[in-house]
């Protein structure tokens, strides 16, 4: 009796406490997350990191992390966002720009890769320098020719709104803000960004299939391209030298992450996905079209150079028709669904009650 | 919801919460527990380091002003002593904070061993975004090529030749040859004892004399700048074993 009379006090007790916790309200607004599971389309091989292992992915953090990818106030003069040299249209790459811009007027040394498939990317940056997703921001925000800025005047930025706070809140638990939570936030939203809806995924799922000099294309690009620019990514990940001189910058690649040497003017080999809208190509952005590319391979490789990758000291043979059928085959690879899709556009054009029901093909909501 | 249910929820949440409670008042040992207390204290010269309008002079006759001074401690361990995990176990240490010390709740006991880590080990540099004394408004990461500086010298001296007589020594590197965390051992000859409820505070010194001249000599008028990995920072970092030593184990109570 005793014993039954002092458990219920202690369940009480709790309960009071329970209900009395609930009732608190901070004015910050509700925390109830809807977690996200990242579905790995058909055929791709698990993601090589499991970057939401520690890092729960839900529709509230995604949604901090797209608005702060768009917000200019990570930059110094609240001009740059991350979306200004990784914009949506150019499959995250910058459209047309062989460098990009930062504040000032300044310009970078290195063309914006695509933001793409980032679960599956064991490196991050030309040269494999950051080597984890949420660290990546910070090499951006603070460069001085890129978006020059302090990290901790940025997390005073975001304190002063009060729409952040509630955003915070309602991915993290409280409206606690710091650079944590920041750069989790937002690969939220960039290790979402899977792109893996093109001409070339259909005709590999059955659902349509290649014409006549896109299969050529095909069958010339696995003889003679998958060796680096592996399936179904299109890049193997490695860092490879592939032919092009040492450009005005001294930039060495790779050697001045490993200070190997042997490194020396490597870099990673970049997604081939979406390539037709992420131009201009290579780690300078000096080669504008995909035609030039391939003459690259052809006849511009610089064989003197030790580094130069074994699969190219012979160049690449392609004939004119077969260089033509290897161009219409990359425009396959064009995901023009993934650079549409308005759940990774701005958010201004698209907050609002609908949004958590939009969700792109390789989203499906957890059922509780 | 019905209210028998809502009687079986709030029971089974009561249940839950006193297996916790319970288990964990288990995870300190026999409840004979105390506390070790780590203070570090930065000297050069003799004297305590302070930032600025101090001059300090190396073994190779070099004067020198320091205006930063900050590293990292972590993975502290004293073997046998069923230390509980920390709520943060990495530390900032900086010759700007009046005091630097953390504390260790562990089985009150005699013991004969400390080991501590200089430097951040390479699980926690490859693990995303961290917060605390990681965090890297700290200024203590490199952002384009990942990893913790491990210690940071900033400074003049009239021995540089860079740009305004600096000093600038950003010392970091995780992976394989490059790393430069640095292990570091105390054995007592007699042991310290931790009482029940106790605190006793072991002073280290970190002795900056010894980072020019150790296992390596380094000059100031030779490397007054060095940022990145590799190189000078594997010379420098080969001093760091000789960095510290143990001032005093005092008993608080």
């Amino acid at each position: 009796m005793k014993i039954k009379i002092s458990i219920s006090i202690i369940v009480l007790f709790i309960a009071a406490i329970f209900f009395t916790a609930a009732k608190v309200d901070d004015g910050f607004g509700a925390y109830a997350p809807t977690p996200i599971k990242l579905k790995i389309p058909e055929g791709w091989p698990k993601p090589t990191n499991d970057i939401f292992a520690k890092n729960k992915l839900t529709e509230q953090g995604f949604e901090l992390g797209r608005k702060l990818f768009y917000d200019g106030r990570l930059s110094k003069d609240g001009e740059v966002s991350c979306a200004s040299c990784h914009q949506q249209f150019a499959s995250f790459a910058t459209f047309d720009h062989d460098l990009s811009h930062g504040v000032n007027n300044t310009l970078s040394t290195r063309n914006a890769p695509a933001l793409i498939n980032l679960a599956w990317m064991t490196g991050l940056h030309w040269d494999g320098g950051v080597n984890h997703i949420e660290v990546q921001p910070l090499s951006p925000i603070t460069a001085a020719n890129e978006m020059g800025e302090k990290l901790d005047s940025i997390i005073f930025k975001l304190k002063q709104d009060s729409s952040y706070k509630r955003m915070f809140k309602a991915a993290f638990g409280d409206p606690l803000i710091n650079s944590q939570r920041m750069l989790k936030a937002l690969s939220q939203y960039t290790g979402s960004l899977i792109s893996c809806n093109s001409k070339y995924d259909k005709v590999m799922r059955g659902e349509a299939s290649f014409n006549h000099y896109e299969q050529n294309g095909y069958n010339v690009f696995k003889a003679k391209c998958a060796g680096c620019h592996k399936e179904p990514l299109f890049t193997d990940n490695s860092y490879r030298n592939n032919g092009l001189p040492l450009n005005r910058f001294n930039d060495i690649g790779r050697q001045k992450i490993t200070n190997d040497p042997k490194d020396s003017l490597k870099f990673k080999v970049p997604t081939l996905r979406n390539v037709q809208v992420s131009f201009p190509y290579t780690h300078d952005g000096h080669i504008f079209s995909l035609y030039q590319v391939v003459e690259h391979y052809r006849t511009g490789i610089v064989t003197s150079q030790p580094t130069l990758d074994s699969l190219l000291k012979n160049r690449i043979t392609v004939t004119p028709k077969e260089k033509n059928d290897l161009v219409y085959f990359l425009y396959t690879l064009t995901d023009s669904s993934f650079i549409k899709d308005p759940r990774f556009g701005p958010p201004m054009y698209y907050s609002g009650p609908n949004i958590i029901s939009k969700k792109p093909a390789h989203v499906e909501p957890v059922r509780q | 919801m019905n209210r028998s249910f809502l009687h079986k929820k709030i029971y089974w949440f009561a249940v839950i919460l006193m297996i916790c409670v319970f288990s964990s008042s288990f995870r300190v040992p026999g409840n004979k527990a105390g506390t070790l207390k780590l203070t570090f204290v930065n000297t050069a010269n003799g004297k305590v380091i302070s930032l600025r309008d101090s001059l300090y002079e190396n073994a190779f006759g070099e004067i020198y002003s320091i205006s930063k001074l900050k590293y990292y401690i972590s993975n502290v361990l004293i073997p046998g002593s069923g230390q509980l995990p920390e709520n943060d176990a990495y530390h900032l240490i900086s010759a700007a904070d009046a005091v630097n010390s953390f504390e260790i709740t562990m089985n009150a006991g005699n013991y004969k061993k400390v080991k501590f880590l200089l430097g951040v080990d390479s699980a926690r540099n490859c693990s995303g975004a961290q917060t605390g004394a990681l965090d890297p408004t700290n200024d203590m990461f490199w952002t384009w090529n990942t990893g913790y500086i491990i210690f940071k010298l900033e400074g003049t001296s009239t021995a540089s030749n860079a740009d305004l007589n600096r000093i600038e020594h950003h010392i970091g590197g995780y992976k394989g040859v490059n790393n430069v965390a640095t292990s570091i051992d105390f054995n007592f000859d007699l042991p310290f004892s931790i009482k029940e409820n106790g605190v006793t505070e072991l002073v280290i010194e970190m002795n900056l004399d010894h980072y020019w001249k150790n296992a390596s000599e380094i000059k100031i008028s030779e490397s007054p700048m060095w940022m990145t990995m590799g190189g000078m920072a594997k010379k420098i970092a080969s001093n760091f074993g000789g960095l510290f030593s143990v001032m005093q184990v005092k008993t608080i109570n």
